[in-house]
């Protein structure tokens, strides 16, 4: 009979699941999971950041005095919770809303974590926290931009990076100085794909831009993953704007700067907007034919001994690559969540929460080049903020604006290849 | 006799599994196995019991994603409302997109699905008032208990369970009608079947729309219980082909297929990717992959048949020209 | 601006004769098997990475990595169809989507595993710079591969309808049973029309890394292109996949300048809908 064995299925299908219990936790050891694209088309991203994660844990589980004022590092552990190491449980959301959502569930439950970090792409995060929100367990997303994060009235969801309204005020503040400087910046072109990164933020960059009396705001949106991309330099050559600003992921990023080339267009100033430009397969792959690219970023190496360049040597050891903004973010994100679990001196959700609440966190305690870390009621962080960088020699990037920050002065116009 | 007994045993475990095993991954599991297998019958109507392999069903789902999240996100309305207006725009898709495209024969029909899906996935995904790019959500907070937003999976379960029965309630009676029998006359032959009078694009359309509606229910099921939906998850072809995974890899064309898919592939997919996931190597895929390789090689009809003494369906299709060396994928070894 | 419309329809042109190339493949287990290979854009993926795997161990450009793309992908298709395709082809259509979806996460996974998920890129200029003539710009990377893509097509075409190989192949096609008693051997004929097919297909990869990005999961991206290429041009038609990419790609770049870039997908697929309404079998398909 057919259903004797749809039976033995069903049953087989059982004990599988049955299988899926959660290691019970140890002794001082405090679990933090962590949501990332692992697979899929932003795959290397999860992979980036999780040897940045297994490298703060190294900070935060060893001693590491020469890191200097950077909390969690001096001792080994967790001070506040005796000496308790920090583990990071990761988890692939496989860019899928519903999967992560799922793991976020499975980590809550099964894995039994004090709080997750995550989730990279905005609609996961949107979903995961929804059930970190459900169960009481505090959310950091030290990645997700998209607006409607923080406004959805939850009390247990944190974010630490800067997002579009501060990029706004960045890029004016920015191009007014190259203005000064003597570029012009009358027309900027908005080059953007249609991902819900690349759309939202254009948006907010137009709307902006019109409030602070920016005219003459060109939008050319293209679909993501493009085969092709001639269309759009062409249009760009032909509009020939002062300013483009480009707001693109790793794919379309590289094929922009080789279609570039090959079309002969240099625009006076070319300003990427962080994601595609800083991935470091970026400048491997056409960093040559993108000299003088300017693009945002809260990471800036600093000079050699610096607690961030050793950081930077010590991730480069683990995956082999340059540490980049991105990757940056996340390792910021999980200090600060850390820090909160170290000051609420315990693993219960709310202390957890209430430490967050009171963060304050100063300049000098943070890896990033934000203004510090303070929360406001929504959990945005208020004082995140970015640099300006260049990629001169087509090699490193170096930080250039403001110039209190800069390490060498940005140079104009874009040299291209 | 013997058929309700193991029946019966199947619908008590069906009941029983949220107590057998409690824990809160375990029950969403079940969850996601009964919503899974709710979409991959409703395609079977179509796919398996027709013989039409559409590969674009996810416009059907989106339709009732889509309804259920934009009745709350739009309307301030209960996402439940969605579920009718999904399913109105889901029959009303299928008939404009049926009518031209199931004439179409064997793959060119496939392919039509797949530019149908995929226009509509680029239309929304531009469509400032359906969230565009950045998508719709549910109710977090629910306001009360018509919003479906629980924590626990024990109430979708249920619900789900309730669905999924009357799925196959419905898909049962269609191939005991009148419906049944033109459609398996249909695959056998279409040429035999019309000059036999049968109607025959009537009740392959007919068939089509039946497995749309079903199809949107699950897409509003989904959004409900997930809170939220965007073009990708909601109208990406990814969706389509593993719901069509499940309903070939349990038996396509056989009742309890798409149910067998479910069970198997779902667990699969969230246990591999609990497992290896986090290692970020990729190896979930590799597992994954390599079992539906492996199926597919040595049991192209599907599990069902593999377990079934007569598994192999009476009316075996040749629907390819090459199938006519068929090797009985249903004999038991 | 009409000098401009030039250009774009130039590139249009050369992005269609990738799209063209990339397709011939597909077309031809399509066509001869009745075969829906949904690991096709994954082959393209695999043609890519032995082409950079050529270059960064042995510092050798395309005139080493081409070759040795079609021979690996070649060597790849006999395996994969003795190993899997002899046995699916028996099986409905349904089991044939199962195997090689299956085949195709196989596949990308494999190589991300052994690979990771960077972003790859072969240098600058590999082949040669730009060429410039009267304004117009034209890359010689891309102009290699849009020769390359009619090279190969005449040749698969007059392979097809002009050597005893080609018969033999199509009378397999056309009816299993009476070549085998006309003393041709079905197993051995698919076999050769697999290897010719994933050869072509590595070859295809192997050119358009010269230009593109190598990702693992770059065969998302240009699988669904092939699929509505082959469709639009008939399947199993060498000749009208040609048609149908230089169509596409003329089109794709032609709205994506005029009307946005983020319609012209949608232009394409409704144009293809409409086509498909008037003439059901394709560009040049046989009904």
């Amino acid at each position: 009979m057919t259903l004797k064995q749809v039976t033995r299925l069903l049953c087989a299908a059982a004990m599988s699941s049955a299988l899926v219990s959660g290691a019970t936790a140890q002794d001082k050891v405090v679990k933090i999971g962590a949501i990332l694209p692992m697979s899929g088309g932003t795959a290397s991203i999860g992979a980036h950041a999780k040897a940045a994660l297994e490298v703060a844990m190294d900070i935060i589980n060893n001693a590491h005095p020469e890191l200097g004022s950077l909390p969690l590092a001096k001792n080994a552990g967790l001070a506040g919770l005796g000496g308790a190491k920090v583990e990071v449980v990761f988890a692939d959301n496989q860019g899928s809303p519903a999967t992560g959502q799922n793991q976020a569930l499975r980590l809550i439950t099964e894995e039994k974590v004090a709080a997750i970090l995550g989730a990279y792409q905005s609609g996961i995060t949107l979903t995961s926290s929804a059930i970190a929100e459900k169960y009481g367990i505090p959310f950091l997303t030290p990645e997700s931009v998209a607006a409607n994060l923080t406004e959805r009235g939850f009390k247990w969801f944190f974010r630490t990076t800067p997002i579009a309204p501060d990029f706004v005020r960045i890029y004016d503040e920015f191009l007014t100085d190259m203005k000064a400087a003597g570029a012009k910046t009358d027309s900027i072109a908005l080059v953007h794909d249609n991902t819900e990164y690349g759309t939202s933020v254009a948006n907010t960059i137009a709307s902006g831009f019109k409030e602070k009396g920016r005219g003459g705001v060109i939008d050319i949106a293209y679909a993501v993953n493009a085969t092709d991309l001639q269309a759009q330099v062409l249009q760009l050559k032909e509009k020939k704007p002062d300013v483009v600003l480009m707001i693109s992921y790793t794919s379309d990023a590289i094929l922009f700067a080789k279609t570039m080339q090959s079309l002969d267009y240099k625009p006076p100033l070319l300003l990427a907007d962080d994601a595609g430009y800083s991935d470091p397969s970026f400048i491997k792959a056409v960093g040559k034919l993108s000299q003088g690219v300017f693009n945002r970023s809260s990471w800036a190496v600093g000079p050699s001994g610096s607690p961030s360049a050793i950081i930077a040597d010590m991730y480069k050891k683990k995956s082999g690559e340059e540490m980049d903004d991105t990757v940056g973010r996340q390792m910021q994100g999980f200090f600060v969540l850390v820090d909160a679990i170290d000051r609420a001196g315990s693993t219960d959700p709310a202390k957890i929460q209430a430490a967050l609440k009171a963060t304050d966190l100063k300049p000098g305690q943070l890896i990033m080049g934000y203004k510090g870390v303070k929360f406001d009621d929504k959990g945005q962080n208020i004082l995140a903020s970015a640099y300006i960088i260049q990629l001169q020699d087509g090699e490193n990037y170096v930080s250039v604006w403001p110039k209190a920050n800069g390490e060498k002065a940005p140079v104009l116009p874009y040299k291209g290849w | 006799m013997r058929r309700w007994i193991w029946l019966s045993v199947v619908a008590a475990f069906a009941i029983a599994y949220p107590l057998l095993l409690s824990s809160p991954f375990q029950q969403r599991l079940g969850a996601l196995v009964l919503l899974y297998a709710i979409a991959a019958s409703a395609w079977n109507i179509v796919g398996g019991y027709a013989g039409q392999v559409s590969v674009g069903h996810v416009v059907f789902f989106g339709c009732g994603a889509y309804a259920a999240m934009g009745a709350y996100a739009k309307f301030g309305l209960s996402p439940l409302f969605g579920i009718p207006g999904g399913i109105v725009l889901a029959v009303g898709l299928a008939a404009i997109v049926g009518v031209p495209t199931l004439r179409l024969s064997g793959h060119y029909f496939s392919m039509a699905t797949i530019a149908v899906a995929e226009t509509m996935r680029l239309i929304v995904t531009n469509t400032e008032w359906l969230g565009a790019a950045v998508g719709l959500s549910g109710p977090t907070v629910p306001r009360n208990i018509f919003d479906l937003s629980f924590l626990s999976a024990l109430p979708y379960y249920y619900l789900f369970l309730a669905i999924l029965a009357i799925t196959l309630a419905i898909t049962w009676w269609m191939t005991n009608s009148r419906m049944g029998f033109y459609l398996r006359a249909i695959k056998d032959s279409e040429r035999a079947a019309r000059s036999l009078g049968a109607p025959a694009s009537r009740t392959k359309l007919y068939a089509y729309m039946l497995s749309a509606a079903l199809t949107s229910v699950a897409g509003a099921l989904y959004a409900m219980m997930f809170g939220f939906v965007d073009p990708e998850s909601g109208l990406g072809i990814l969706i389509s082909v593993k719901i069509l995974i499940m309903a070939a890899l349990g038996g396509a064309g056989l009742l309890f297929g798409p149910l067998v898919g479910a069970a198997i592939l779902v667990p699969l997919e969230e246990i591999s990717n609990s497992w290896l996931g986090g290692k970020g190597a990729g190896l979930t895929f590799v597992v994954y992959g390599a079992i539906i390789v492996l199926i597919a090689r040595f049991q192209p009809g599907g599990l069902l048949g593999l377990l079934t003494r007569r598994g192999k369906p009476k009316t075996d299709m040749s629907k390819t020209d090459t199938s006519k060396t068929d090797t009985g994928a249903g004999h038991a070894p | 601006m009409s000098f401009v419309l030039v250009q774009v329809i130039i590139g249009g042109l050369l992005l269609g004769a990738v799209y063209a190339l990339f397709s011939s493949g597909l077309t031809l287990v399509w066509g001869m098997m009745n075969i829906v290979n949904f690991a096709h854009g994954d082959f393209v993926m695999l043609g890519m990475y032995v082409a950079y795997v050529v270059y960064t161990l042995m510092g050798g450009g395309p005139l080493l990595g081409a070759p040795l793309a079609t021979l690996v992908l070649a060597t790849l298709g006999i395996v994969v169809y003795f190993g899997l395709i002899r046995d699916i082809m028996k099986g409905p259509m349904l089991a044939q989507i199962l195997g090689t979806f299956g085949l195709a996460l196989l596949l990308r996974y494999s190589v991300f595993w052994w690979f990771g998920a960077n972003f790859l890129s072969m240098p600058p200029n590999i082949v040669g710079g730009t060429y410039a003539f009267a304004g117009l710009r034209i890359e010689a990377s891309r102009l290699l591969a849009g020769v390359v893509a009619l090279l190969v097509t005449l040749g698969l075409h007059l392979l097809l309808t002009r050597t005893s190989l080609g018969s033999k192949m199509l009378a397999v096609a056309e009816d299993q049973t009476a070549a085998q008693l006309m003393g041709i051997r079905p197993d051995t004929m698919q076999a050769i029309a697999w290897a010719i097919a994933a050869g072509a297909t590595g070859l295809a990869g192997a050119l358009i890394a010269n230009f593109f990005y190598i990702v693992p999961t770059v065969g998302e991206t240009l699988g669904i292109v092939a699929f509505v290429t082959v469709s639009l041009g008939g399947f199993g038609s060498v000749p009208g996949a040609l048609v149908a990419g230089l169509l596409i790609g003329v089109i794709e770049s032609l709205s994506g300048y005029l009307i946005g870039a983020i319609y012209k997908d949608i232009v394409v697929y409704v144009l293809f809908l409409f086509f498909l309404w008037f003439r059901p079998q394709g560009l040049m398909g046989k009904t």
